[in-house]
């Protein structure tokens, strides 16, 4: 028999910040969706202008109605991309319905993409060298310094972005000696047809503790929290064409549903879990998408472990913020800008100061009118997005000493791996399942 | 849809344009001013009145001329309210009551005026915009 060494899981502080996500007191009136520009624009304009103060201090600030030829001055407004690849609904009504494009592109950006800057007073077209546009996309507030020409065309010479938000300096009195870890993972696609439920029932057990020898258990007992960014279920939709289903059929539409429950009740019944709906999970297509219904959890919601979040999740641990998306922000920058690494674009939008910019030109909003929730005032300390096609980290650092961790999480399906992150040193790394036998 | 109250209590003012209360579609708004006055109004020319109330990113242009629907019966609380909508600083007027979008200003710390905020609560102005129900 064993010896019986008792390891205990570690706890760590847990807050959540998932109010200003939440819908629930929100009435659709039909509002239009130029309050949140108005309020976005108003916002991070103040914001800008400190800095402008300290980066031209002697150019005027002015509205785009009060330009004038020729003068340097800095304007301050919200960026549309004008792009001819962009999918247009009128564009279905005007072209021939005979002609069928061969293939639908994934990524919208072309070399005749231009940027024009709009505040309440009117629009102006910018122009500058060619890689400008492709940096930017639709509903990014910045500062630009240069003059009109007599088009009526504004020349940039130089843009300022908001820059990161500042960032509350970790709580040194809490003590970090010890090693904790918390787990992301993302696109466990339950219910699809590629998924391997070998694997997930690996991560499980590794997680809960029931596999391995005392070193292995040691390690899943420094696992804090285990956090689902979403893509959680892959739902056969194809099953409900209309038709009245059957109730064989019905039991086999709701089936993912099921095991996800079984999964959760089994992690939450060890250590606490939030999850997080992501792009084709049950829960709203608009973003802030709001946290997947306890009902659908008969199992998991009894536990106070587990936590129904929305998307986007930001939560405190041990006083570390963290943020983070199931990953449709990200994929609607990719599909609109370039950049090297997916990373490139979480860091943009640390640095815009905007969690989804394109919300709501391409990417589905709420019409607030109030407020605009995706507006970041305070730079977190571990920034994750889920559902991404493979690992990717680093570390950020800010000019006023911010430090943080980007994460990009890869989708379980394809890569049958989680990330770990530690809350000590701030490093993540990766941990892989294979029910494959080791092929050298 | 904003459903507007047809206020059949009042009797129509004579200077009321007909062809303007004859909807396309759209219920044309009758609303009385709840002002105890009976003066008529014909027109008024707003181009007098276009510096009311207004802050400096307003171009006065904006105000000068529109639909004659719009002249329907109103009175100087209605334009000062009417000036409160078109002013740019505080945002799109459209999809929000007037005192929403008031609040909503005070709290991102643009100090829209007072007075206004009374007119809305106790002298008992149309509490939505404008373009309400017209657009």
């Amino acid at each position: 028999m064993d010896t019986g060494v008792v390891l205990s899981r570690k706890q760590a502080d847990y807050i959540c910040r998932d109010e200003r996500y939440c819908l629930s007191m929100q009435r659709y009136k039909g509002q239009q969706y130029s309050q949140l520009y108005f309020f976005r624009l108003h916002t991070i304009r103040q914001n800008l202008l400190s800095r402008i103060q300290e980066r031209w201090p002697s150019l005027p600030v002015c509205k785009i109605l009060g330009l004038e030829e020729g003068q340097l001055c800095v304007v301050v407004g919200t960026l549309y991309k004008q792009m001819q690849l962009k999918p247009s609904i009128l564009e279905e009504y005007s072209k021939e319905r005979s002609v069928v494009p061969l293939a639908t592109p994934s990524k919208f950006t072309h070399n005749d993409d231009y940027l024009i800057m709009e505040d309440e007073s009117g629009r102006v077209k910018l122009i500058r060298d060619a890689n400008l546009p492709s940096f930017y996309v639709t509903g990014v507030v910045v500062a630009v310094c240069g003059k009109e020409e007599k088009d009526g065309e504004f020349f940039v010479q130089e843009i300022l972005e908001p820059g990161l938000p500042p960032q509350i300096p970790l709580r040194s009195a809490v003590s970090f000696d010890e090693e904790k870890f918390v787990v992301f993972a993302s696109g466990l696609k339950i219910g699809g047809e590629s998924t391997n439920p070998l694997e997930l029932q690996l991560l499980l057990d590794h997680l809960t503790g029931h596999l391995g020898e005392e070193e292995e258990q040691s390690l899943s007992s420094q696992i804090v929290r285990v956090v689902i960014a979403g893509g959680s279920v892959d739902l056969q939709t194809s099953l409900s064409n209309g038709q009245p289903l059957s109730g064989k059929e019905q039991t086999k539409l709701v089936e993912p549903i099921r095991e996800l429950d079984l999964v959760l009740t089994q992690l939450a019944a060890a250590m606490p879990v939030d999850i997080m709906p992501g792009p084709n999970d049950p829960a709203n297509y608009s973003l802030p998408q709001q946290p997947l219904h306890r009902c659908l959890f008969p199992g998991a919601s009894l536990y106070n472990t587990f936590v129904s979040a929305t998307n986007p999740h930001q939560f405190e641990l041990d006083g570390a913020l963290f943020l983070g998306t199931s990953g449709q922000n990200i994929e609607d920058l990719e599909k609109y800008s370039e950049a090297e690494e997916r990373l490139d674009f979480m860091e943009r939008t640390l640095v815009w100061r905007h969690l989804a910019p394109t919300a709501p030109d391409t990417l589905g909003c709420y019409p607030f009118t109030d407020r605009d929730p995706f507006i970041l005032e305070m730079c977190p300390h571990v920034y994750f997005c889920g559902n991404q096609p493979s690992y990717a980290s680093r570390l950020l650092k800010g000019p006023s000493g911010q430090q943080v961790r980007l994460i990009c999480i890869p989708s379980f399906q394809e890569t049958s791996s989680v990330v770990l992150v530690s809350l000590k040193t701030w490093d993540s790394h990766i941990l892989t399942f294979s029910a494959n036998s080791f092929q050298p | 849809m904003a459903m507007r109250k047809v206020d059949s209590v009042f009797p129509k003012r004579k200077n009321a344009n007909v062809g303007a209360t004859v909807g396309k579609g759209h219920s044309r708004v009758t609303k009385k001013s709840k002002d105890a006055l009976t003066e008529t109004h014909e027109g008024v020319s707003s181009k007098a009145t276009a510096s009311l109330g207004a802050a400096a990113s307003q171009p006065a242009a904006l105000i000068a001329s529109g639909n004659e629907d719009v002249y329907e019966e109103y009175d100087d609380m209605e334009e000062i309210l009417r000036q409160f909508d078109m002013n740019l600083a505080y945002g799109p007027c459209l999809g929000m009551t007037r005192l929403g979008r008031w609040e909503r200003a005070q709290r991102i710390g643009l100090n829209p005026p007072q007075h206004v905020k009374d007119f809305l609560e106790r002298a008992g102005g149309n509490p939505e915009c404008l373009w309400e129900g017209r657009v």
